[in-house]
């Protein structure tokens, strides 16, 4: 084989490869967006929200009523903001944005399902933890075995003795009791993408999702693309979205309730198939 | 000397009066009745003031700034339900046992089991229990004087209110099971209902 023919081989098998990423890449303009709201949801962990005398929707919680199937509402969530950020939820401080909606939109094909979200973060948080990312926008998978996953989306994953919450071990992140997370995350310093998990304990890297993500920022609207590996068709996954935004860490973030995202399958968010 | 007295004073009231007819006898009675039933409510409704409440500092400083903070003080209708709104049942009854009960925070008071903000904090889930446990026992009379199941759409509620109300009404619940801490701060240490 002469060199000509070797470059052109060479040359064609990029091509290839281009033309097939420009297929997998979904139109965005064509692919249906949800707002989902998310919030800064304080000193709420499940110990919490499962907690009679805390919180009185705990016997809806114990009957199969979703968080979200009480709290979303006509395109918002109806929650007592200012007992959100009263200090007993709020000891260390509420950001002046409690509230903001991500949209997000999702694709798929056999291969990988892809995931957009579009949100403007705000600024005006209480906790600079992170001083090396201004935002991160992170994703949570929720496996079979996370019990009422369906319910309660990342919350089975969120405990009051995790860091950042009162009292708690620096050192202890969240963690599943029961079950996996799959999480995937981008942050903003270095365009960082993080493929993850949480069982007994949250790791940021040997995850199983293969996660890449693109992100852009327009004005002050951030657009975060993840690719991650299709789950399968005909499932309904559980999860859930976080956005840390103005260089918060931990529990400071803004996060979205439970919803499931439809792989070919119904869903609160519907994959659109490529 | 002294007993001699008041039986002369007895057999004075036990003898049919030749001085004043029947008649006088009759009205004097009932308009003395009067003046002193009234003035005997009038008295009794006295200690159901907001004011007579907050005479104590022990209210004042302590559930009277918590309670000014919520809907039951200050809201859009401008209807305020005050302490005896929730806390003295209406009907005479009641009402007049409830506060022979009371009597006994008179002596609490010359005690001073309450009077520090710590000794108030030391004792507050105990005065909770002891609330809620009445309301319970009663099914939420005083919260039922002004809200009741039938009364209530929940339809035009926010969707958290009406699922759970959906619920209460189908189990046969009562407002203080789910709503307590609504108008004071909940004390630390509460315990879970034993029915969940």
């Amino acid at each position: 084989m002469n060199k000509f023919s070797v470059s052109t081989a060479v040359a064609g098998a990029l091509l290839a490869l281009a033309s097939q990423a420009a297929v997998a890449a979904p139109d965005w303009g064509k692919v249906p967006k949800r707002d989902i709201n998310v919030f800064h949801a304080g000193v709420t962990p499940i110990e919490w929200a499962t907690k009679k005398s805390d919180h009185s929707g705990s016997a809806g919680m114990r009957k199969g009523e979703s968080c979200a199937g009480c709290h979303e509402e006509k395109g918002t969530l109806n929650f007592n903001f200012k007992r959100l950020a009263d200090k007993e939820l709020e000891p260390k401080g509420a950001p002046k944005t409690m509230m903001f909606p991500v949209s997000v939109q999702a694709a798929y094909d056999a291969a990988n399902l892809y995931i957009r979200l579009t949100f403007k973060a705000p600024s005006g948080g209480a906790d600079k933890g992170d001083k090396d990312n201004e935002v991160k926008a992170t994703v949570l998978f929720a496996d079979a075995k996370v019990p009422q996953a369906d319910q309660y989306g990342c919350w089975q994953s969120c405990h009051a003795d995790a860091r950042t919450m009162p009292g708690a071990d620096d050192k202890k992140t969240k963690y599943a009791k029961e079950g996996a997370y799959e999480l995937m995350q981008w942050a903003s310093k270095g365009n960082k993408v993080s493929d993850g998990s949480v069982t007994t304990e949250r790791k940021m890297t040997g995850g199983t999702t293969g996660a890449k993500a693109e992100a852009s920022k327009s004005g002050d609207t951030y657009t975060v693309t993840f690719t991650r590996k299709n789950p399968g068709e005909g499932k309904a996954v559980p999860f859930g979205i976080a956005v840390h935004a103005d260089n918060s860490s931990g529990r400071f973030h803004h996060v979205s309730l439970g919803y499931k995202l439809g792989i070919g399958a119904d869903g609160d968010v519907k994959a659109a198939k490529q | 000397m002294a007993d001699n007295k008041f039986t002369g004073f007895l057999a004075m009231i036990r003898r049919p009066s030749a001085k004043y007819s029947l008649l006088s006898l009759l009205v004097v009675g009932f308009f003395s009745g009067i003046f002193f039933w009234g003035g005997f409510n009038t008295g009794m409704e006295a200690t159901n003031t907001l004011e007579f409440c907050i005479g104590c500092h022990e209210m004042r400083d302590n559930v009277y700034v918590e309670y000014k903070k919520t809907i039951h003080y200050t809201n859009r209708t401008g209807v305020r339900a005050v302490c005896s709104d929730c806390h003295v049942p209406k009907d005479w009854t009641h009402k007049m046992i409830r506060k022979i009960q009371a009597s006994k925070e008179v002596w609490g008071k010359i005690t001073g089991v309450i009077d520090t903000p710590e000794k108030f904090a030391a004792h507050r889930l105990q005065m909770a229990e002891s609330e809620w446990a009445r309301m319970k026992a009663n099914d939420s009379r005083e919260c039922r004087n002004c809200h009741s199941f039938d009364a209530m759409d929940v339809e035009k509620q926010k969707l958290r209110g009406a699922k759970m109300h959906k619920i209460g009404i189908s189990e046969k619940k009562t407002c203080i099971d789910c709503h307590k801490g609504i108008a004071h701060t909940k004390p630390k240490g509460m315990k879970e209902d034993e029915d969940e």
